[in-house]
């Protein structure tokens, strides 16, 4: 009998739950859907005219052109949007701070310094500046993640976070005075000229040979973030109280930023600097599914994937140029962010209290 | 499932070596004692921070199936002991978990003394714990929750089954269920899939006592549990406190949605039925409100300056020791006894 009281009064809630997972999946299916066109677009824009005929009716050139320039760059847009937004994601999650990005523990500057060290001391060999720019980003939140790890005794609770943050910031300008000084022993005709445009980001410099190196890194942090997703919840939670349900919060937040910075660093190596889409993505993501699930990080990465995949489609097709692909992420993603923070009557629900 | 676990280990003990057999024997005795009533002993315990002594020579006791409340005025280290409890702040002396096995006899009331009969050979100290281990035996309730994140009210609760799940694991359905059924027996059954950050205060305390039912940790540490709730909110916490505390039938009503159950007030949900709950529990509550405390906790240990200064049992101590050793901390007060429905209730008054 009191059996099915209980029953009784969980029938309802359960049928909610389900609702708003199909919601999700509505959700995430649509982003898909989106993606799947834009991907196609993408695959057909560009200086040098396809079409479908004439790649299947097996014209040699049209081949090459689809398979060396055409699909690595569209897969550059795919996975590294989705790279950026599940990265931006755990950021903002981990450090419980929706201005969170990658950017914030010195990734983008230290690549940018790597990348310029590259331009100009090695300028002759083949990956030098994607490999540099890897590196460096690497280096930085290296650096960034074992200075946090020494300044132990820094406040009280909570301290693991707002030490990463101090040294982040730390080395973020530790690397922007190096990429200042590289600037300034740069030739300003041309090696100058070449580190701006690189920090302006573009997808533009892919080729197949970089496709395996950026592809394997990404699916590994993806896998690893994806596996570990209950876990990044759970460093959401204050720090002593997700200690005692069972976290060991600083190996854990250690383990979770090395795995997002890997995939930034990676990314961000060889295309450049790409900003604003790990800081809009999750807020987008958020917002229209209104909870942190697995979905919401899935969509998170979806619409980082839409963004850049689009962004760069404008890139290349407004002006006879191309553009840096960070102009069009940026006018494509605030605008969105705005109008889905002005249409819903509250925030993602992060009232900071 | 646990005694699988237990049958399955024993099966693989018989081929390893001997090292490894009593390693492994420790590791069962602490998954076993999980599911054991275990009574805390804390002596001579001192800590503090930096140069400050805030703790000094501290030796309580709590037992389980009793709410223990640590009463005392600002600063005189309730929070602190908790903390060293939880073993984020290190200390000296002694933390230890006596395992507190009755016998079919003395089941359901407790002999004075731990001397006598009820208690089997197993002893730990907390300090040996790794953090895991930790986390299956505490269970800490904070002053508010700090999430920081839109989360559904059942994903909170389902984050007390991470100290029981692998590093990659996820919640099974059944454990769902059970995040569900505790939701409801604390009367948030309504709210599962409500993001936590836009419930009321109370609410999200009621949703942290949840998620403590499923953790089901034999050791409870809570932190001024009631301090940002209302009246009718404070008790209802308490009382429900109380009875997770004994093991016993919880009241499935939080004060302000009954009209939104239809259900008519003070029908009980029983969760003995479920096996999972059926533990007596040993916790050590902080709390601000002295007459919170005289109402629900059956022993009420006062701290001054770092120091145990009594142990009261408020439902058997006589009312003029009890007003003095309460005195002693908040300066002088009046303890008076009402009684109501054949209940002693104490009211403390400040003396001016």
């Amino acid at each position: 009998m009191k059996r099915m009281e209980k029953n009784l009064t969980q029938q309802r809630p359960r049928t909610n739950l389900k609702e708003a997972s199909g919601r999700d999946s509505v959700l995430c299916l649509s982003a898909l859907l989106i993606l799947g066109i834009a991907c196609v677009i993408s695959l057909l824009t560009g200086k040098y005219p396809l079409s479908l005929d004439r790649i299947l009716a097996g014209d040699p050139l049209q081949i090459q052109v689809f398979l060396t320039l055409r699909v690595p760059r569209c897969l550059m847009g795919a996975l590294g949007g989705f790279a950026l937004g599940t990265a931006g994601y755990v950021f903002q999650t981990v450090f419980r701070n929706p201005l969170a990005a990658p950017d914030m523990i010195g990734v983008s500057s230290g690549a940018s310094a790597g990348a310029a060290f590259a331009i100009l001391f090695l300028p002759s060999l083949a990956f030098s500046i994607t490999l540099s720019s890897f590196l460096g980003g690497l280096l930085a939140v290296g650096l960034a993640l074992g200075l946090s790890s020494l300044a132990k005794g820094y406040g009280h609770t909570g301290s693991g976070n707002s030490s990463i943050v101090l040294a982040g910031i730390a080395v973020h300008s530790l690397a922007q005075t190096l990429l200042m000084i590289l600037k300034l022993t740069a030739d300003p005709e041309r090696q100058l000229a070449s580190i701006e445009y690189w920090i302006m980001g573009s997808l533009n410099g892919i080729t197949l040979g970089k496709i395996p190196f950026y592809c394997i890194v990404c699916l590994i942090g993806l896998a690893g973030i994806f596996l570990l997703h209950r876990q990044i919840l759970l460093l959401s939670v204050e720090e002593s109280e997700a200690r005692m349900l069972g976290v060991p919060t600083g190996k854990m937040r250690l383990a979770i930023l090395l795995l997002a910075t890997l995939m930034v660093s990676s990314i961000i190596s060889v295309t450049g600097i790409i900003s604003f889409i790990s800081l809009l993505a999750p807020h987008i993501a958020r917002l229209l599914t209104r909870n942190n699930r697995l979905t919401t990080l899935c969509l998170s990465g979806l619409i980082g994937s839409l963004l850049l995949t689009i962004a760069d489609i404008l890139a290349r097709s407004v002006a006879s140029s191309e553009l840096p692909v960070s102009i069009f992420t940026s006018l494509l993603g605030a605008p969105f962010l705005l109008y889905l923070i002005l249409s819903k009557d509250s925030c993602p629900g992060r009232k900071t209290s | 499932m646990e005694g699988k676990h237990l049958t399955a280990g024993k099966g693989k003990l018989q081929e390893k070596g001997l090292q490894n057999k009593e390693l492994k024997n420790k590791e069962m005795k602490k998954r076993e004692l999980q599911k054991r009533e275990l009574f805390l002993e804390v002596s001579r315990v001192s800590a503090g921070y930096g140069h400050r002594q805030v703790l000094q020579d501290l030796s309580l006791q709590a037992k389980p199936g009793e709410l223990t409340g640590l009463l005392g005025p600002n600063g005189c280290g309730k929070t602190t002991l908790l903390r060293v409890l939880c073993r984020e702040l290190p200390c000296h002396g002694e933390i230890l978990l006596r395992d507190f096995s009755p016998g079919p006899s003395s089941r359901g009331h407790f002999p004075g003394g731990f001397s006598s009969g009820g208690f089997s050979s197993g002893e730990f100290s907390l300090k040996e714990c790794s953090l895991r281990e930790r986390a299956r035996l505490i269970s800490y309730i904070p002053q508010r929750s700090g999430i920081g994140i839109s989360l559904s009210a059942l994903d909170v609760v389902l984050m007390g089954f991470n100290p029981v799940l692998g590093l990659l694991e996820r919640p099974s359905g059944e454990q769902t269920a059970r995040a569900q059924d505790a939701l409801c027996a604390v009367g948030m059954g309504e709210y599962a899939d409500a993001d936590y950050q836009k419930l009321s205060e109370g609410q999200k305390q009621l949703c942290i006592l949840a998620r403590t039912l499923v953790e089901d940790a034999p050791l409870l540490l809570l932190d001024e549990p009631e301090s940002s709730l209302d009246f009718s909110h404070r008790h209802h916490v308490m009382r429900l406190l109380t009875s997770i505390v004994r093991g016993q039938t919880l009241y499935g009503q939080a004060p302000d949605s009954q009209a939104a159950y239809g259900q008519t007030p003070g029908k009980q949900v029983t969760l003995e039925t479920s096996s999972i709950y059926a533990w007596k529990k040993t916790a050590l509550v902080t709390l601000h409100d002295p007459q919170l405390a005289l109402e629900y906790c059956s022993c009420l240990i006062l701290l001054k300056e770092g120091r145990c200064i009594a142990a009261l049992h408020p439902e058997t101590d006589p009312v003029p020791r009890m007003e003095e050793a309460l005195s002693e901390i908040y300066g002088s007060v009046h303890l008076q006894a009402i009684e109501t429905a054949g209940k002693r209730h104490l009211i403390m008054i400040p003396c001016y």
